[in-house]
């Protein structure tokens, strides 16, 4: 008898325990949603989608399993699918930049050497 | 009971060490290090995303400690994966920064690249104006020039025409002729009298006037003696007023002379007055260009 009321406290205790650290995830994984979404729509409105559709994708993806992960109370899951987003949505972001700043490079480049050759063509003439 | 006690303890330390010396290593944390490795030593990620790679680096921390600390891969592999990303944000962040150097250099050097076109394009228009300017000079000396030739070539002729209507030129089918009668030679001789002369030393001015033109000269006679005798005197009578030409410094490549004799005549020889007609020297006088034109 006192052995069994020894047990059941201690599963008592486990269960607060469990339940405790499950809700303790919860916070955390809804703020990372909540940056990860921001992360996603800054990507957005750098042309990610033409500059660095697959990590913009990921992105997406990930966001869309970390919002399951919340669904089925899974926080940790859902909070480690957020960062993960995040971090793709980032790389997106970098990724259309440097591509949008080569680009705008590449075009001056050429740019200077039409005028070159001009410069050259008329003091030819 | 005792000896496996004593087996399960030596098996779990066993276990434990193993554990505490062998680190929970991923192929994508080896690649992340890697990759690592390569931003830390990029001198554009160094100079333009230094931010980027201090996160990168606290991400790699964790995924190492991570593996330390004998966690399982797959959180291992999660670390990784955050730091991996951190650093591709890093490598971006630098490429894009340098990209934009470039662009700045590159605006600047376009800029004077425009300056130094349009300084071209000015200094030829102003080179084409000078040409322009020169040629225009020049075709209006030109054109004053041909218009003084023309005006010059024009006096001459006029000139040419007056001398010629003095001298009682006529114009024929065989070119414009000059009459020299039988008065103005000595009677049965070859030898000009004064107005003679006269008229051949006007002629003679006429010729050195107008150097291109040439003189056919010819003599006649009239039927009056032997035509050995007409013959020679009509020679001798042209001869005579080509000697005069001559003097006056007419080269004799642009003299002809020619003597007809008694045929040729310009009126039947039954009265003395006509004979006197039939007595003459004909000078033919060249184009501008030095042909005579159906010579007799």
């Amino acid at each position: 008898m006192k052995q069994t009321k020894y047990t059941l406290s201690i599963a008592c205790c486990a269960l607060i325990l469990l339940v405790s650290g499950c809700t303790s995830m919860k916070d955390p994984a809804t703020s990372n949603i909540a940056v990860s979404k921001n992360a996603i729509a800054n990507a957005d409105s750098a042309d990610a989608a033409q500059f660095a559709p697959l990590e913009l994708q990921s992105a997406r993806e990930k966001l869309t399993r970390a919002n399951a992960a919340m669904a089925d109370k899974d926080y940790k899951l859902a909070n480690d699918l957020a960062i993960q987003a995040q971090a793709d949505a980032k790389v997106a972001t970098s990724k259309a930049n440097s591509s949008k700043a080569q680009a705008a490079a590449d075009a001056l480049n050429a740019d200077i050497r039409v005028l070159q050759e001009e410069l050259t063509r008329a003091n030819n003439q | 009971m005792r000896i496996p006690f004593k087996l399960a303890l030596i098996t779990s330390a066993v276990l434990l060490t193993a554990c505490s010396t062998a680190p929970t290593n991923t192929t994508l944390l080896d690649q992340t290090r890697s990759e690592y490795q390569v931003a830390r030593n990029s001198d554009s990620v160094n100079r333009y995303a230094a931010s980027e790679l201090t996160q990168s680096a606290e991400a790699l921390d964790q995924a190492n400690a991570a593996s330390t600390a004998h966690e399982n891969a797959e959180k291992v592999d999660r670390l990784a994966y955050l730091a991996k990303q951190k650093i591709a944000v890093a490598e971006d962040v630098a490429k894009q920064k340098s990209a934009e150097a470039v662009v700045a250099d590159a605006e600047k050097q376009r800029n004077a690249l425009r300056l130094a076109s349009r300084t071209a394009q000015a200094d030829k228009a102003i080179a084409n104006a000078d040409m322009a300017n020169q040629i225009a000079a020049v075709s209006q000396i030109n054109e004053q020039a041909a218009q003084a030739t023309a005006q010059a070539e024009q006096a001459r002729a006029d000139r040419l025409e007056q001398q010629l209507k003095d001298l009682n030129a006529k114009k024929t089918e065989h070119g414009i002729i000059i009459t020299f009668g039988d008065i103005l030679f000595n009677t049965n001789e070859a030898r000009l009298n004064p107005s003679g002369v006269g008229v051949a030393q006007k002629l003679a001015m006429i010729l050195n006037e107008n150097p291109q033109r040439t003189v056919q000269i010819g003599g006649f006679t009239d039927s009056t003696g032997s035509a050995d005798y007409n013959m020679a005197l009509s020679v001798r009578r042209a001869t005579a007023v080509s000697d005069i030409l001559s003097g006056a410094g007419v080269t004799a490549q642009r003299i002809g002379v020619k003597g007809y004799g008694m045929s040729n005549p310009i009126a039947d020889n039954s009265t003395a007055q006509n004979r006197q007609l039939n007595r003459r020297v004909e000078i033919t006088l060249s184009d501008a260009g030095g042909n005579i034109v159906g010579a007799r």
